[in-house]
């Protein structure tokens, strides 16, 4: 057995099932021993950075750690927006780069590159397998790290020679167990009680962190039980179901009006598994001016990084959470219970006075109502998207019941990852209903994936909203750079439906507004892999918006406010 | 702001680098670096002066999180 064969079976014996890669020079003794264990699924992908977005997209849907594979030189470089996108949005994965023979390394070989160094700043931790014997500490490690407290990635630089040497003195590989999250401090706790038993108009500040403690159902009860306004991150998004009557929607810079307002008048921000993100606050020195903080978090860095936190809870938010949750409830009935009980209503009040309109005139599709409608008609669904203004218009308008079924790169922000990261969705489980929103820029960053959704015959249903253009660019050149439109232009896009077919995939086409019912139904309809051309309106923006440089409170909105724009 | 940085590092492969690229990404300029092997051959120790605006707090935070950091101590320089 080479060292190639020994990692195989250490990825089986690591609960690895699928993996996602492309092969070449430095990593063929790998692929050759694939060859001999059936037990892994590889996933052949057409270009690396499909291999990553896929793997990372398995990992979000499933919560289980993906697995990539590519060659090293431009095998790894394909791979790292992939794995930049998992540090930045906490997804576990470990990539393994083949690396030219340990001999020829630092000799500028063929397709050498200094991977290893390369990696440190978008990975939780790297490493780089000199001798053989070092893989048994060196997997253990990376699968490791990557589950444990925030998740992340790790990348294995695995040289050819060490691939090829003999490995059959090493024993069979033994996984590590997790590290244990740290408890909330009872002070700590303690503290934050305090804050939340005097506040009298606060609010929820839910993110990502909900779904990567495995928190859900927790949060769902500290909602209920304290009946706190409650508004979401991008990642937080399902948190809590979209119908909620506590659900403001998301704060931020694309978020809901009432959202904002909420935690711009709040006197107290519980903030559970979020991170002050820029995309959240707007102009950070004006949020939530009137809020102390209760941070709560597993990653002590975020605690008081971007906004002072009164009260720090650092640990396991589960355990946070249900720590919290009756001594919060008890002080409903205390005595800011009547004031906590109107600010409720005031909240609700603001949720109704400014929900979605969806009785957009004209003859053309209105992408929020066909988004709005295509959840509706598939509720279990898991929606994958791609970035630009229809990222932000399934963040708006979809029904969510689960973070984990809303998979969208959120801190990279990176055009490409819908299709690939679809494709993981549904490999993680082939009943999923599994649903791809992307636009026309997005999809052709990564469009050669088709040809993996064909290949291996996924279900996926892909809703393609085209407008011709760069939207979220050329909208932010239409209100904040004078209309000066540069380089957004995609008029000369090519025929999606023939393209769709040349890599075997059917495609439909809908482009006025009274056949939107129809045309979802043929697609839910549809049994293998199917696309939706979407005409819509170049001009479509998504309102409202923050600004630039502007508060949360500064929202504006179409047709209204335009004059208060100011330059990015 | 001037800092002093205390540190105990796992003696592997880009152990050094990651503690300089951390502190630089994070705002932090080094103004001098000691380093130096400990005597049993598996840790680093690692002295060293950075100059920055933000918090220490979040710096120490950041190191702390890398893998190879077994220890880090920051205070301000006197």
């Amino acid at each position: 057995m080479n060292g190639a064969r020994w990692l195989a079976q250490a990825l089986v014996a690591e609960g690895v099932d699928t993996l996602f890669g492309y092969p070449g020079g430095a990593i063929m003794p790998f692929y050759d021993a694939l060859y001999d264990v059936p037990e892994l699924k590889h996933v052949l992908v057409r270009h690396e950075q499909g291999a990553a977005f896929a793997a990372n997209g398995y990992a979000r849907a499933s919560g289980r750690v993906g697995v990539c594979v590519a060659t090293s030189g431009p095998g790894a470089t394909n791979l790292f927006t992939g794995i930049a996108d998992a540090l930045v949005d906490s997804v576990p994965l470990v990539a393994i780069t083949g690396q030219v023979p340990t001999g020829l390394m630092g000799t500028d070989a063929f397709q050498e590159l200094d991977v290893f160094g390369m990696s440190f700043p978008m990975v939780k931790h790297s490493f780089i397998v000199r001798h053989v014997d070092e893989l048994p500490h060196i997997v253990g490690e990376a699968f490791r790290i990557a589950r444990s407290g925030r998740p992340g990635p790790v990348l294995i630089d695995l040289p050819k020679d060490v691939q090829n040497a003999d490995a059959s003195h090493l024993p069979p590989h033994a996984p590590l167990p997790i590290d244990d999250v740290e408890a909330p401090k009872d002070a700590s706790l303690h503290e934050a009680l305090a804050l939340i038993s005097l506040a009298q108009r606060p609010v929820i500040y839910g993110g990502g962190g909900i779904a990567l403690g495995d928190a859900v159902q927790d949060f769902r009860t500290f909602v209920d039980a304290t009946q706190i306004p409650t508004v979401l991150t991008l990642k937080g998004l399902g948190a809590l179901p979209s119908k909620h009557p506590l659900n403001l929607g998301m704060l931020g810079m694309h978020g809901s009006r009432a959202a904002n307002m909420a935690v711009q008048d709040a006197d107290l921000l519980i903030v559970a598994g979020a991170r002050f993100d820029d995309r959240a606050t707007g102009k950070l020195a004006e949020f939530a001016p009137h809020a102390r903080v209760v941070h709560m978090d597993v990653d002590a860095c975020e605690i008081g990084k971007l906004r002072v936190a009164d009260a720090g809870v650092r640990g396991d938010i589960r355990t946070t959470l249900a720590k919290l949750t009756l001594p919060v409830a008890a002080h409903l009935h205390g005595r800011n219970g009547p004031v906590r009980k109107a600010w409720r209503s005031q909240c609700q009040l603001h949720a109704m006075q400014h929900a979605a309109r969806y009785d957009a005139p004209g003859a053309s599709v209105y992408a929020p109502s066909l988004l709005k409608k295509l959840s509706e008609s598939a509720p279990d669904a898991c929606v994958v998207c791609d970035v630009g203004q229809h990222q932000m218009w399934v963040a708006q308008h979809w029904q969510m019941d689960h973070p984990r079924k809303h998979l969208t790169s959120g801190a990279l922000g990176a055009m490409g990852f819908g299709l690939p990261a679809a494709i993981g969705a549904q490999l993680q489980d082939r009943d999923a209903q599994v649903i791809c929103v992307s636009g026309d820029g997005s999809i052709q960053m990564n469009i050669q994936e088709l040809a993996t959704l064909r290949r291996y015959n996924l279900p996926v249903k892909i809703v393609l909203l085209d407008n011709q253009a760069l939207g979220m660019v050329r909208q932010w050149q239409e209100l904040f750079f004078d209309k000066r439109y540069s380089e957004i232009d995609l008029s000369d896009n090519p025929d999606f439906i023939a393209l769709a077919a040349a890599f075997g995939i059917e495609a439909l086409h809908v482009e006025r507004a009274d056949a939107v019912d129809a045309a979802i139904s043929a697609l839910l309809a549809a049994n293998g892999p199917t696309l939706l051309h979407v005409a819509i309106d170049t001009a479509a923006n998504v309102w409202p918006l923050v600004p630039p440089n502007r508060n949360n409170a500064q929202m504006i909105d179409a047709d209204k406010d335009h004059a208060n724009a100011l330059p990015a | 702001m001037r800092y002093q940085l205390e540190l105990t590092l796992r003696r592997a492969e880009g152990a050094l680098t990651r503690v300089l690229g951390t502190a630089e990404r994070r705002g932090f300029a080094p103004l001098s670096v000691d380093a130096h092997a400990h005597a049993d051959g598996e840790r680093w120790q690692l002295r060293m002066t950075v100059q920055g605006e933000r918090e220490p707090e979040g710096l120490q935070h950041q190191l702390a999180k890398l893998h190879d950091c077994l220890a880090v101590k920051v205070q301000p320089c006197a």
